[in-house]
Parts: C-alpha cells; sequence; structure tokens
C-alpha cells in the first residue's frame, strides 16, 4: 500500500505543476509583455464602410483612437504619436471608385498625446485593408523605450455596389440573350415580312454610324483627359469661400494656416498651423488646435482632430482624395491652466484639389468584364435559336 | 457581264454585311460602346449625369 502512494504522490504533484504551468502560461499570454498601442474605432471595425460618394446624407468620418500603453495595461504618459495611415493596395483586376487612392498615403501627422492617446476622425474612401504606421516616442528622452507598430483593420465594401453589379450582369444577359435571338433568327425575307435586305443593311449602316459617333465622343473625351487632369464637374468655376489669405489676427495673437493651396488626388498635401504671439514674435506656446477639412460641394467631412502644440505649431500631411474644393478649418484654444489665456478664434483655408482620371487599363479591364456577360448572352440567344429552328424544323 | 458585275458585288457585301459574325460583332461593339459611354467614360457631360451610378457599381473607377 506505502509503494503504491508514492509514485501516486508524485504523478499529483506532477499533474498539478503542468496544471499550474498551463493557467500561468495561458494568463501570461493574455497580458502585454511590452508597451504597445491599441486601436479601437467608432463604429466598431465590423460596422466600417467606405465613403459613399453621392450618398442622400453625410455619413460621419470613422473615429480612430490610439492609445499606447505599457506592459501592464497603464496609459504611457507624455507620449508623442506619429501616426500614417496607408490606403489598400491597388488591384487593377478588382478596382475600387477610387483608383489613384489605391496604394497611397491618406494622412502623415505626428503630435503630442499627453495621455498616451491620439483620436482623429478620418473619411476612409474605399474598400480593403488600412494600415496604421504608428511609432510611440516619450517626449523626455527615456521615460520609456520607444514602440513602432504597424496596425491593420480591413474595411468592407457597401453591399449596395454588389446589388447594383448583379442588376446590371442580368440586364447585360437579357441584353445579348435578345440580340443572339434576333441574330440568330432566318435571314431571308419570309412572306409577310416587311423588312427587306435593303432595310437591313440601312439599319446596319445607322449601327455602324452609332459606332462612329459614340467612338469619336470618347476618344476626343480622352484625348481631352490626357491634357486636363479631370475636365468634370468638381473642376467647375466658384467662388471661394474663404478670404484665403490664411492669416488671422486676434487678441495680440496671429492663426496662420499656411500650405499647399492646390492638391491632387493620389498625393498629399502639406499643411502647417501656426500661433505668433504679435508682441514677442515667436510661437505662442500651449496650445490646442481644433482641424478640420470640409469637401465644399457636399459638405461632409474628409479629416479632424483636435491636438495639443506645446510649442505651438503643428504640421501634417493629408491626402484629399475627392477632386473637389476642399476647406481646412483650425481653431486654437490655450491649454486650460497652461500658458496665456485667450477666447478661441479660427482661420479658414480653401483647397482646390484637382482630380485624376482613373487608369484607361482599369477601365479597359471593367468594360472586358461587362461585355462579356453580353457575349455569354449573345452566345445563348443563338443557341437558343438555334436549337427552337432546328426543333421546327423537326416537328 | 459587265453589267452584272456591279449587282452581283453588291450582292455578296449585303450578304457579308448581314452574316452573323459580323451582325454579332456589331452589335457587341455597339452594347461595349454604349457600356463605355454609361461608365467610364471622361466626357464631361456624360460623368456628370451617371456620376452616382458609377460610384454605386461595384468594380466602376470614377475618379
Amino acid at each position: 500500500m506505502r509503494k503504491l502512494k508514492l509514485p501516486a504522490l508524485i504523478s499529483i504533484i506532477g499533474l498539478m505543476g503542468s496544471v499550474v504551468f498551463t493557467l500561468y502560461g495561458i494568463l501570461g499570454t493574455s497580458q502585454p509583455t511590452e508597451s504597445t498601442v491599441r486601436l479601437t474605432t467608432d463604429p466598431p471595425l465590423s460596422q466600417l464602410v467606405p465613403f459613399e460618394a453621392e450618398a442622400l446624407t453625410n455619413r460621419p468620418p470613422v473615429r480612430l483612437t490610439l492609445q499606447a500603453v505599457d506592459a501592464t495595461g497603464q496609459p504611457l504618459q507624455n507620449a508623442r504619436i506619429h501616426l500614417r495611415i496607408l490606403t489598400p493596395r491597388s488591384n487593377p483586376w478588382f478596382t475600387t471608385d477610387f483608383p489613384i487612392v489605391e496604394g497611397t498615403e491618406l494622412l502623415d501627422l505626428e503630435a503630442l498625446a499627453p495621455q498616451g492617446e491620439l483620436q482623429i476622425q478620418q473619411t476612409l474612401p474605399i474598400r480593403g485593408t488600412y494600415q496604421l504606421w504608428v511609432q510611440v516616442s516619450p517626449v523626455v528622452a527615456n521615460q520609456f523605450n520607444p514602440i513602432q507598430k504597424t496596425l491593420t483593420f480591413s474595411v468592407s465594401e457597401n453591399w449596395v455596389k454588389y446589388q447594383n453589379l448583379g442588376l446590371l450582369a442580368a440586364i447585360l444577359l437579357v441584353v445579348g440573350l435578345g440580340g443572339g435571338w434576333v441574330i440568330g433568327g432566318p435571314q431571308e425575307t419570309q412572306p409577310g415580312e416587311i423588312a427587306p435586305q435593303r432595310v437591313r443593311l440601312l439599319l446596319s449602316g445607322a449601327t455602324i454610324v452609332a459606332i462612329a459617333a459614340l467612338l469619336a465622343v470618347n476618344l476626343s473625351a480622352e484625348i481631352a483627359q490626357s491634357h486636363l487632369s479631370m475636365p468634370m464637374s468638381h473642376m467647375a468655376k466658384h467662388e471661394p469661400k474663404f478670404s484665403n489669405s490664411g492669416v488671422v489676427q486676434s487678441q495680440g495673437l496671429e492663426l496662420r494656416l499656411s500650405g499647399d493651396v492646390r492638391a491632387t488626388v493620389g498625393t498629399e498635401a502639406s499643411l502647417q498651423a501656426e500661433v505668433i504671439n504679435l508682441k514677442t514674435g515667436q510661437p505662442e506656446p500651449g496650445v490646442v488646435f481644433d482641424l478640420q477639412a470640409t469637401q465644399l460641394e457636399k459638405d461632409w467631412i474628409a479629416f479632424a482632430a483636435t491636438l495639443p502644440a506645446a510649442k505651438g505649431q503643428l504640421a501634417w500631411k493629408q491626402e484629399f482624395f475627392d477632386g473637389a474644393p476642399h476647406s481646412v478649418e483650425i481653431t486654437v484654444f490655450p491649454q486650460p491652466g497652461i500658458g496665456r489665456q485667450f477666447t478661441p478664434f479660427q482661420v479658414a483655408r480653401e483647397i482646390e484639389v484637382e482630380g485624376v482620371a482613373p487608369p484607361i487599363q482599369r477601365r479597359l479591364i471593367v468594360l472586358a468584364y461587362f461585355t462579356s456577360f453580353v457575349i455569354l448572352g449573345l452566345w445563348l440567344g443563338l443557341r437558343l435559336r438555334s436549337w427552337r429552328t432546328s426543333s421546327i424544323r423537326l416537328g | 457581264m459587265t453589267a452584272s458585275s456591279p449587282n452581283a458585288t453588291r450582292q455578296q457585301v449585303g450578304r457579308w454585311a448581314l452574316s452573323l459574325p459580323v451582325q454579332a460583332t456589331m452589335y457587341v461593339t455597339l452594347c461595349a460602346l454604349v457600356l463605355w459611354t454609361i461608365y467610364f467614360t471622361t466626357y464631361p457631360p456624360i460623368h456628370d449625369q451617371v456620376h452616382s451610378l458609377r460610384h454605386h457599381t461595384l468594380m466602376v473607377s470614377c475618379h
């Protein structure tokens, strides 16, 4: 009996040891072992949809919150966060409605994060997987080890686009089927028919003229396009909404918004904001900038953020993905209890954004997809007519 | 003989124009051009009219 007890005891201890080891492993991996960056979105990731151009109601931009935390999950204080947002990769075989934006940088921003948190609002132009390149570094050297992470999240396509493609495919199949049925019919003039060969030839001639006219219109548009980026409604001339000087003075301070006043879709515009103390001529420390970029034609917000600027200066790069005029508005606030207190005031500037036509190869690829539905329908129509003709003859 | 030759040529051209491959090609070409005009042309008046349709159809790139 005693002989049996010792091995049993050893087995129990061994079993308990392995359970404790396993539990430690599970619990250990659930806690961050080093500083990291957490991403949260509003709406939640599963509900993200890309920007819907020509929508009946404007959807607010997505709120992206980055929180830098240490190994124990506590926020990293007095951090500086550098964020770059990269759009989904380009795929010419399955293009989006903003192909020029694919595989580009949407935002490049570096800001102070006293509580280790950076929050921005960004309209996401297309479906796919976005990359957020984040670098967190301490304002005071050696306060914590810098972190560099690349976070990703995916945005699903708007289901309406799938629905409309399905509808279009069905229409094209029916068009092809009808054409095949008619073209595959008997070509000889039957007794009672009123369309002799001359009329058929005339109709064919009219078709050729229509083809030539459409070719001429479309080719001339493409040739004009090669000289001008995007001669469309977005480029229509309009009166600027603001004075566009980008300088406003108030309460002994001067708020300046400088940088690019013209931008092109696919490339970033560089912008800078600065508050100058008119007495000293130096940047005013301890301020907060509230930024907002708005598309002026449809009045939707492309980007917004509230960022502290300890030295009264802020610089960022952003891509305006819609080829239409935008406004950039900056309101400056004093940081409570820090530096000089003043009433918030605002400066605004208009940015002309030049659209770029999608590459012709991409449009030709999708045209080939669409035309293949017509060809499929045509083939089915011809087969159907042939089958019917042979069954009538046999009958 | 010389009087019937142009007539025969005309008939031959007519038969060729009304043949199934030519008619099918013309039909597909016309459909493709109509599709291009609606979904892909950069011609401003057309683009503006169908702008919403383009942005709401999968795989149609607008700008």
